[in-house]
């Protein structure tokens, strides 16, 4: 690898070096600073320089005259990133990544990566979060020195929970000698990545073209091997906008093919040993299926072994309508089970244990006596300190340090070596009973569903099940989390491909909704998949210039909104604060309540270039209004549909 | 099987139900009125956990439309909740605010059975 020799003999910046190293020398001798402010500062010089030539600062230097230039250090950038295959770069146009921006659009063709233009940080790297859940690898971000960094950290926040990988690039200025005076200075940082790296999986800050190149294939590497998650690489003023020297001898590394972490072969023999054995196992997959493949692989493990899959809902792991997902009763089959095997479990702890939260916290390992458990995950490879999103400690039998969804397919070979033939009349018993649960936990979600069927405000489960209705022969995928609409899609629709759910924010951070969903229905554009986001009103409020970009780039998503006119979480937890304390239980809508005046969210949406409907609080109207906004979001437009409902 | 929102269980009270029977006879409560106890669900935070016409919701607190508790036992499971729900003492809800709400979660209209309705069974 040839090196970059960026280091001209005499250039623009010569004199203003010897300024400031006669500056840094008086600061570091103590007598001399002692003295500066009543003596002239004495003049630096080094040994052998020859005396200052004052005529020559009255003239222009022949290169300060240059005023153009073909190439700089950021088409030499744009390069790198393009060799990494970036088909989007959202962001909000910032001064410090100037260069890089017009280097994209002019030298790069503002194609492979394309601008798109967003209204926030939080929002541009939103979208790159959930792109990245459909899409399997991540766009690139650019962000705006310290203010973009410190706007966007929330959502990178949320993707470094979600163990999803993004790659942001912010720009900043090393050299303070030649920053612009005022406001240059104030979005500049001595160490920007500081900010983010106690929720990043690395950051750096080249100081070369040449480590540029050999840092953004690095931090493509770091961010795509499981745990997958966010990297931040700075892109220094000086780097981006210098000419690069004609001597200069460039390269970008390939970005090598990883072999993703894997179980010890031991360890998941013995994994598999004990599954065929077991008569009442349990798995428990949360952030395990990646890719399609993942979905795909506990699909055949869990048919192998007729055993139960509790789904968790941080991906799309296991079909909702097999007979064997169990996730309606998760609780009492754990608390029957012999063995749980948790693949990709963030909180493995609160999995096995329940939790009151009442005046005095307690809590209760719900297993039985001599249950086993295992744990397959990459959140063992890699752990930070301060922010504690890992959870309570999780003290397991065996805890395999690899990604589940490469490890399943080891495991199911090893199971298919272990399984008796004396043992396919058990698992097949067992199959029946699940089937049986099955069936009896589905009739049960749609009674449940019945209650409160014609009501107004309009119950999520009416809500869901118009949805369904709708959109149930279309391609189409659910890019929000269902929790807060108490997960109908997951008890009353058929979700059995990877793309029809990816789960939620990872750090419970309000306001990666909406443009995780544009991002997810920019991902899916490309398939010509129906996108769908139940959408909450307080998310939305967090960033509706997602809506405008949506709008702008025509990346077409179908928002139903869950307008329950409350932060409800909140509601429910000021309520008990309120009983605990024996206090007024009526004031839990003050400073969680979204209404008076209300939203209209259609008519935001409508200001925002988005086709709007709504508000609806007739459950009869919601047939035609979603059927509508459905043909334009096939037209391919974002619509917005905006609901009345209950709380949950 | 998120465990991260509240749940507010008021109907997983079998166990304490069992319980009450077990202590004294507590005082005959009042008939209650369904109106009053329609406006209390719904200032005093029932209504949260519980939704609008009792239905209930998944991970926040169990269907009390129509519940199937009696009133002892419901009135058992307010005073001393069992799991998470947030307790209310007479101080807050008298018994007869209590009597009244049970009053209209029974004057609720039974539902449809899921398999009747087209949509839940697309």
């Amino acid at each position: 690898m040839a090196k970059l020799r960026n280091e001209p003999k005499f250039g623009r910046r010569g004199f203003l070096k010897g300024a400031t190293l006669a500056g840094a020398a008086a600061a570091m001798t103590p007598p001399l600073a002692a003295t500066a402010q009543t003596q002239a500062p004495p003049v630096w010089k080094p040994t052998g320089a020859q005396p200052m030539n004052r005529a020559a600062e009255t003239q222009v230097p022949p290169h300060e005259a240059q005023l153009t230039t073909q190439f700089t250090g950021s088409d030499f950038m744009v390069d790198c990133f393009k060799s990494l295959g970036f088909d989007y770069l959202p962001a909000n146009p910032g001064s410090s990544f100037r260069a890089i921006q017009e280097s994209i659009v002019n030298y790069g063709k503002n194609q492979a990566p394309e601008f798109l233009t967003c209204t926030h940080e939080e929002q541009s790297v939103a979208m790159a979060h959930g792109y990245a859940k459909i899409a399997g690898k991540p766009l690139i971000n650019l962000v705006h020195g310290t203010v973009g960094l410190q706007h966007a950290a929330m959502a990178l926040y949320n993707a470094y929970c979600d163990r999803v990988p993004l790659f942001v690039v912010g720009g900043n200025g090393a050299d303070a000698t030649m920053r612009r005076p005022g406001v240059e200075w104030i979005h500049t940082a001595q160490d920007a990545a500081a900010i983010t790296r106690d929720f990043s999986k690395w950051d750096d800050y080249p100081a070369s073209l040449q480590h540029f190149a050999e840092s953004t294939v690095r931090a493509y590497k770091i961010a795509m091997t499981p745990p997958m998650g966010p990297v931040v690489l700075m892109a220094d003023g000086s780097l981006q906008e210098d000419p690069i020297p004609e001597e200069a001898e460039l390269m970008i590394p390939k970005l090598p093919r990883v072999a993703l972490p894997e179980g010890d072969w031991g360890a998941v023999a013995e994994t598999a040993r004990l599954l065929v054995a077991s008569e009442a196992p349990v798995i428990v997959a949360d952030r395990c299926a990646r890719t399609p493949e993942g979905l795909a692989r506990l699909l055949e493990l869990a048919e192998l072994l007729q055993a139960p899959v509790v789904d968790a809902g941080a991906r799309m792991n296991f079909p909702t309508r097999h007979p064997l997902n169990q996730s309606h009763r998760g609780r009492a089959l754990i608390a029957q089970a012999d063995l749980i095997v948790g693949l990709d479990v963030n909180d493995f702890w609160g999995l096995v244990h329940s939790y009151r939260d009442q005046l005095h916290r307690t809590s209760k390992l719900s297993l039985k006596p001599g249950c086993k458990t295992i744990t397959i995950g990459s959140s063992d490879l890699f752990i930070k300190a301060n922010y504690q999103d890992f959870q309570r400690f999780a003290d397991v039998d065996l805890a395999i340090a690899a990604d589940s969804e490469t490890t399943l397919a080891m495991l199911i070979e090893a199971v298919k070596r272990e399984i008796p033939s004396d043992k396919k009349d058990a698992y097949a018993a067992r199959g029946q009973k699940m089937a049986e649960a099955h069936m009896k936990g589905l009739a049960q979600a749609r009674d449940d569903a019945a209650v409160g069927w014609d009501a107004s405000p309009i119950s999520t489960a009416r809500l869901c099940a118009e949805l369904w209705a709708q959109i149930k022969g279309e391609d189409w995928s659910l890019v929000s989390g269902d929790n807060s609409v108490s997960g109908w899609p997951h008890r009353l629709w058929t979700m059995d491909k990877h793309h029809h759910y990816i789960g939620d924010g990872g750090g419970y951070g309000v306001g990666y909704g909406a443009p995780a969903a544009v991002g997810a229905g920019l991902a899916n554009r490309t398939h010509g998949r129906l996108t769908v986001a139940l959408q909450n009103d307080g998310d939305l409020m967090y960033q509706p210039g997602v809506l405008w970009t949506a709008a702008k780039h025509k990346i077409p998503v179908l928002f139903v909104m869950h307008n329950n006119r409350f932060y409800f979480q909140e509601v429910m937890h000021l309520q008990r604060m309120a009983n605990r304390h024996d206090r007024d239980v009526t004031t839990a809508h003050v400073g969680t309540e979204i209404a008076n005046p209300n939203i209209q969210y259609a008519k935001l949406a409508e200001s925002l270039g988005v086709h709007g409907e709504g508000p609806i609080t007739d459950p009869s109207d919601l047939a035609p209004a979603l059927q509508r906004a459905i043909a334009t979001v096939k037209g391919g437009a974002p619509a917005l549909v905006d609901v009345v409902t209950q709380g949950r | 099987m998120r465990v991260r929102v509240l749940a507010c269980a008021l109907a997983l009270a079998f166990p304490l139900a069992a319980r009450a029977q077990q202590q004294p006879p507590a005082p005959p409560v009042p008939a209650g009125d369904a109106a009053k106890g329609k406006a209390t669900y719904v200032t005093d935070g029932c209504v949260e956990c519980h939704g609008g016409v009792g239905q209930g919701s998944r991970g926040t607190g169990p269907r009390l439309a129509r519940t199937q508790l009696p009133l002892d036992a419901f009135l058992q499971q307010l005073r001393q909740p069992s799991f998470e729900m947030p307790p209310y003492e007479a101080a807050v809800i008298p018994d007869q605010d209590a009597a009244n709400i049970y009053a209209f979660l029974q004057s609720l209209p039974p539902p449809l059975a899921g398999k009747d309705i087209p949509l839940l069974n697309q």
